[in-house]
């Protein structure tokens, strides 16, 4: 199928964002009074700024800096794949970027002087930092134009109308702040608390942070903080208006989990799932959850927003969610690559200083331990004629009786269907098997703790 | 003399600075240096080969598919696992799309600006009548020559035109800031050679191509779930399943981007050459090149690969050899590392330690790889070399003949201009603009195989017979003996087992290397194209391969002080060797405890 060639005009892609007409006049009025206009220029910049965005443009560009920390890039390279509005549009008619590491034509010297006197200029300017700052070294883990990381982002935020910190690295130190964060790395929040800046921080998370995201927080800082909040530096109107919760993340973005707007959701309720990949049951799209997709407890509208030009999403092509966008902004610990690995798997990695285990390893061998004893006890009262045919197994899932020709996955032996002594003694090995082995990771893990006890 | 300084290099991937000793008007010497270390491999040691695919991703958001692509590699040969057909055919069309999005906007908004002037056309009062008559193969009088070939319009250039002139009109600059158009000639002239009109129609491309880029993006998101970042390349195969709906799209996506790259690339490429002909005569570097190889044919062997793997070690000839892991060190004395150390693949032993920037001492954060104790260029005119040379041998001549073909086209076109410097066409490919134009070669190349991986991949799925599936990729039939046809996915059989994956990044070769004992990694490597050319020096001295290209002949405008901040053709080296910086910085502390004892291949043959 060819591409339907669309044309959005401004206003209905502002109202798709949950802006309305009067609250884009609201924003224009607060930048003419910006621009040194009077109120009164309002409309006029209404439509020139409606204008713009089609092709016919006058009146001022909103600066803005993008400042790159420890970053892959992959922020700025995620934002240069949007098309609603595309990026030639954005910077020639709706931003003014002074200063990026990817698209500023100047290089060297001119460039950081361009990003010097936006910072000098007095007028309200954004930046967006891409990446984490690493602070190993004296933070000489990150220098540009010989500075470190963390002094080229107190500089730029300190007069800084509001700080957009892109991605998940720049919300906490996203990867690089997994263990053992070898870099020592954090995020923009925490750098800013250190130094005691009280410029407002808007946290977008994610790996990369989705353009749209962006693109509405743009937006909405723009127009719906207004100027006079920003330049006044008044943070309590800047999070209400911006509707952030308590990690200064958009609620409107990160307020649902991926589960609630999952298009496979119905499968989950239903019941069907993917048990490997690439299998007959992944073509149908059933739910993905049993290969440790990490949707109900992610909270981002990646569902909703999709991905390159809503062409996808990880889900929708296969893949369990990684919970990218899990990054708590007051601890680089709480990272998503430390709280979501095993990612295709459903518990997450414990350790003890080096000595990584499964929560599954202990709790399996607890209740194995339980499990075994109630079991040997039930066939025991079977055996011994106490209860009265046995006791009633389910055998069968209720719903693949129900619905016998969509029934996936497979009844390995079925030992409560008839007492055949074989199949009998077949189960029952295959339970001592498992017992043995849970006493050995039961044996192993004390071990190991005692090691650990010891070592200290 | 005097020191002349790029930082940041702009228009890369990461931070990077350059500093230049300048001398009667070129670069005596030359010290590049990366600029952040952030420690990917003691992140995923401990953690399972397949979370280590997906997270290595981050080491680079420009190239994010090759490294989730390599590390899969690497746990597949650690795990002993053949991957489906189908699986093959889907991640060469990722790591194709990602290799498009990657060429194009490395052309048109990261390299172009170094030639193009979009306020040019502006304040040179571009005629766009002119402009469309120049397009059409009209005369530019101010360039000598005629135009090679005529030029694509897609876009309206009025419209085109309209839009620049507000945007001028309001003054402000964007990503325009910093005056950097008023860079200087070695003769005192403007650097940017282009009339207003070709300014201007070739400001149209910059800004169509940041749509076809995103379309080659969208590609590999259609395929892998987001981009960049792509979720469906994983150990074992693929998570996609395609769909009859999500083939269709694919068709008319990979045709889309086909259709713009043919008519718009080739031309402009001409187009350029013919305004920066000295860009021919220097920049040269190193002289040898590797290239690990990417996309997969059936047989899954490296030198068989689309972009065939090979080294070309002697400087000045196309004699090519394998590829030997046992040949790859990396020396850190002018790093900050702990020590003075070289180290064999794959067992490098080293911790960070600043000491301060010094380029007499240690300067960087990169280390310095050497294949067989010598720099190596590793870029995408390596690849295209090493597919020329390889398409000269008899048993891979049909394989690469495609290539073959073009690469004698573009020494031929280039040939007057080498003549006239007194070089043979060969040697001045290997220059500044030669590595900066050949990449439109591969770009087509991968254009026109993403349209035969598509046809490839719907007839696997209609169930079409396996002499034709071979035809299609000029392989036989008893090349595809022991695969799987049908599947998607090859579950591990084993949790244990090491493995290296040879690759290629759109900016060149790739190598991840893993060790893995009872589902999880105990040492992680990786060497990566941007550390091969930004090396600093090495153990015997010699320069790394940019730092080489930059001492060939570079010429910096040194008429006043003021413009050695302005040196342009360093800039315009620097982009066409396509830097990714921040893939560039590694380290590795292997646990104590887990060394490995043997000095060439301690894991075995992969």
């Amino acid at each position: 199928m060819e591409q339907e060639t669309s044309t959005v005009d401004f206003g209905s892609m502002l109202e798709a964002r949950g802006v309305s007409r009067r609250d884009f006049l609201k924003f224009c009025g607060a930048l003419a009074v910006a621009a040194g206009l009077s109120q009164a220029a309002a409309p006029r910049v209404a439509i020139a700024l409606e204008k713009s965005v089609i092709g016919a443009k006058e009146g001022g560009l909103f600066p803005v800096l993008w400042i790159e920390g420890a970053s892959c890039t992959g922020c700025t390279e995620s934002f240069a794949q949007i098309e609603t509005p595309d990026v030639g549009k954005i910077v020639l008619e709706l931003i003014s970027l002074n200063y990026s590491d990817v698209l500023s034509a100047g290089a060297g010297y001119s460039v950081e002087l361009a990003k010097k006197q936006t910072i000098e200029s007095g007028s309200p300017y954004i930046v967006v930092y891409e990446g984490g700052i690493t602070q190993g070294f004296g933070s000489n883990t990150l220098r540009v134009a010989m500075e470190t990381g963390e002094e080229i982002l107190c500089h730029a935020a300190e007069h800084a109308a509001a700080v957009v910190a892109l991605g998940s690295c720049a919300v906490n130190g996203g990867w690089m702040a997994a263990y053992p964060n070898p870099a020592q790395a954090t995020g923009v929040q925490a750098i800013l608390k250190k130094h005691n800046i009280g410029t407002p921080v808007v946290n977008i998370p994610g790996c990369p942070a989705n353009p749209e995201w962006l693109m509405s927080v743009l937006v909405q800082v723009l127009m719906m903080g207004g100027a006079e909040a920003l330049v006044a530096g008044d943070v309590p109107a800047v999070v209400k208006t911006l509707g952030l919760d308590g990690e200064g993340k958009p609620q409107g973005i990160f307020g649902q989990t991926i589960h609630d707007n999952c298009e496979r959701r119905g499968h989950f309720e239903n019941g069907e799932f993917v048990y490997e990949f690439g299998s007959k049951e992944e073509e149908l799209g059933y739910c993905l959850y049993p290969l440790g997709c990490k949707g109900p407890q992610t909270k981002s509208n990646c569902g909703v927003t999709m991905w390159n030009n809503r062409r996808s999403w990880c889900i929708q092509a296969g893949s369990p969610c990684l919970g990218c966008c899990e990054a708590n902004p007051n601890d680089p610990g709480d990272n998503w690559v430390e709280v979501n690995t095993p990612f295709y798997e459903r518990h997450r990695d414990l350790h003890i200083g080096d000595w990584f285990f499964q929560p599954t390893v202990v709790a399996g061998a607890i209740t194995g331990i339980v499990a075994l004893a109630l079991i040997i006890h039930g066939f025991g009262m079977k055996k011994s004629g106490r209860t009265d045919g046995g006791a009633p197994f389910e055998q069968r899932r209720a719903w693949d009786v129900k619905n016998p020709d969509k029934s996936i996955g497979q009844y390995e032996y079925s030992i409560y269907e008839d007492n055949d002594p074989v199949v009998l003694q077949k189960a029952q090995q295959e339970i001592a098997k498992q017992y043995e082995q849970a006493t050995e990771e039961v044996a192993e893990a004390a071990e190991a703790a005692a090691e650990i006890e010891e070592g200290r | 003399m005097a020191r002349s300084i790029i930082d940041p290099i702009t228009r890369i991937e990461g931070h990077m600075r350059v500093e230049m000793e300048v001398e009667n008007g070129t670069v005596r010497e030359a010290w590049v240096s990366g600029g952040s270390f952030r420690g990917m491999e003691k992140v995923v040691e401990h953690r399972k080969p397949e979370d280590a695919a997906q997270i290595v991703q981050r080491i680079c958001g420009v190239c994010p598919v090759s490294h989730n692509h390599a590390s899969t590699i690497a746990a597949e040969k650690a795990y002993g696992i053949k991957i489906p057909n189908r699986a093959r055919i889907i991640r060469n069309l990722i790591e194709g799309a990602q290799f498009l999005h990657s060429h194009i906007l490395w052309l048109y908004n990261l390299a172009a600006l170094d030639y193009v002037n979009p306020i040019n056309a502006v304040t040179g009062n571009a005629d766009v009548k002119l402009a469309y008559d120049i397009a059409q193969g009209g005369a530019v009088p101010e360039l000598g020559v005629p135009l090679p070939a005529p030029l694509s319009v897609s876009s309206d250039l009025y419209e085109v035109s309209a839009r620049l002139n507000k945007f001028a009109s309001n003054g402000q600059l964007s990503i325009f800031s910093g005056n950097w158009f008023e860079a200087k000639d070695v003769d005192g002239g403007s650097a940017y050679h282009l009339t207003p009109e070709l300014d201007l129609i070739l400001t149209s491309h910059y800004l169509e191509a940041l749509k076809y880029q995103a379309r080659s993006s969208e590609i590999a998101g259609l395929l892998g779930g987001k981009m960049p970042h792509v979720m469906t390349i994983i150990p074992g195969g693929t998570a996609f399943v395609p769909t009859a709906q999500k083939l269709d799209d694919l068709w008319a996506m990979v045709n889309e981007v086909y259709d713009w790259v043919e008519k718009t690339l080739i031309p402009d490429t001409l187009a350029l050459a013919v305004a920066y002909p000295e860009g021919l005569t220097w920049g040269g570097g190193c002289g040898r090149f590797g290239a690990w190889g990417v996309f997969e044919r059936g047989s899954l062997a490296y030198n068989d690969r689309y972009m065939p793997a090979g080294v070309l070690a002697t400087k000045g000839s196309l004699e090519v050899s394998d590829l030997d892991e046992s040949l790859i060190t990396e020396y850190v004395g002018r790093s900050w590392y702990e020590g003075e150390g070289t180290f064999t693949a794959p067992d490098f032993t080293t911790n960070p330690k600043f000491t301060e920037y010094d380029v007499n001492d240690r300067y960087t954060w990169c280390k310095a790889p050497a294949y067989d104790g010598k720099a190596l260029e590793c870029t995408s005119l390596s690849r295209v070399l090493v597919a020329y040379a390889r398409g000269q041998q008899p048993e891979y001549a049909k394989k690469n003949a495609w290539m073959v073909e073009q690469v004698d086209n573009f020494l031929g076109a280039i040939a007057p201009v080498a003549l006239a410097v007194g070089k043979t066409p060969l040697e001045a490919a290997v220059s500044m603009l030669g590595r900066t134009a050949i990449r439109q070669l591969e770009t087509l190349y991968i254009a026109q195989l993403m349209k035969d991986w598509t046809a490839e991949l719907i007839a696997t799925v209609k169930g079409g017979s396996l002499e034709d599936i071979a035809a299609m990729e000029g392989m036989e039939a008893a090349d595809f003996a022991s695969t799987n046809m049908t599947d998607y996915f090859e579950k591990p059989t084993t949790d244990t087992g090491a493995g290296s994956g040879f690759w290629e990044a759109p900016r060149g070769a790739l190598y991840h290397s893993e060790k893995v004992s009872g589902g999880k990694i105990d040492g992680y490597q990786i060497i990566i194209p941007t550390t091969w050319n930004l090396a600093p020096i090495n153990q015997n001295g010699e320069h790394g391969p940019i730092e080489q290209a930059l001492m060939d002949g570079c010429p910096v405008f040194d008429g006043t002080e003021g413009d050695l901040e302005m040196p342009i053709n360093a800039l315009r080296l620097i982009h066409s060797y396509d830097p990714c910086v921040s893939c560039a910085v590694h380290v590795t502390d292997v646990k104590t405890g887990k060394k490995f004892s043997t000095v060439t291949n301690p894991w075995g043959v992969k």
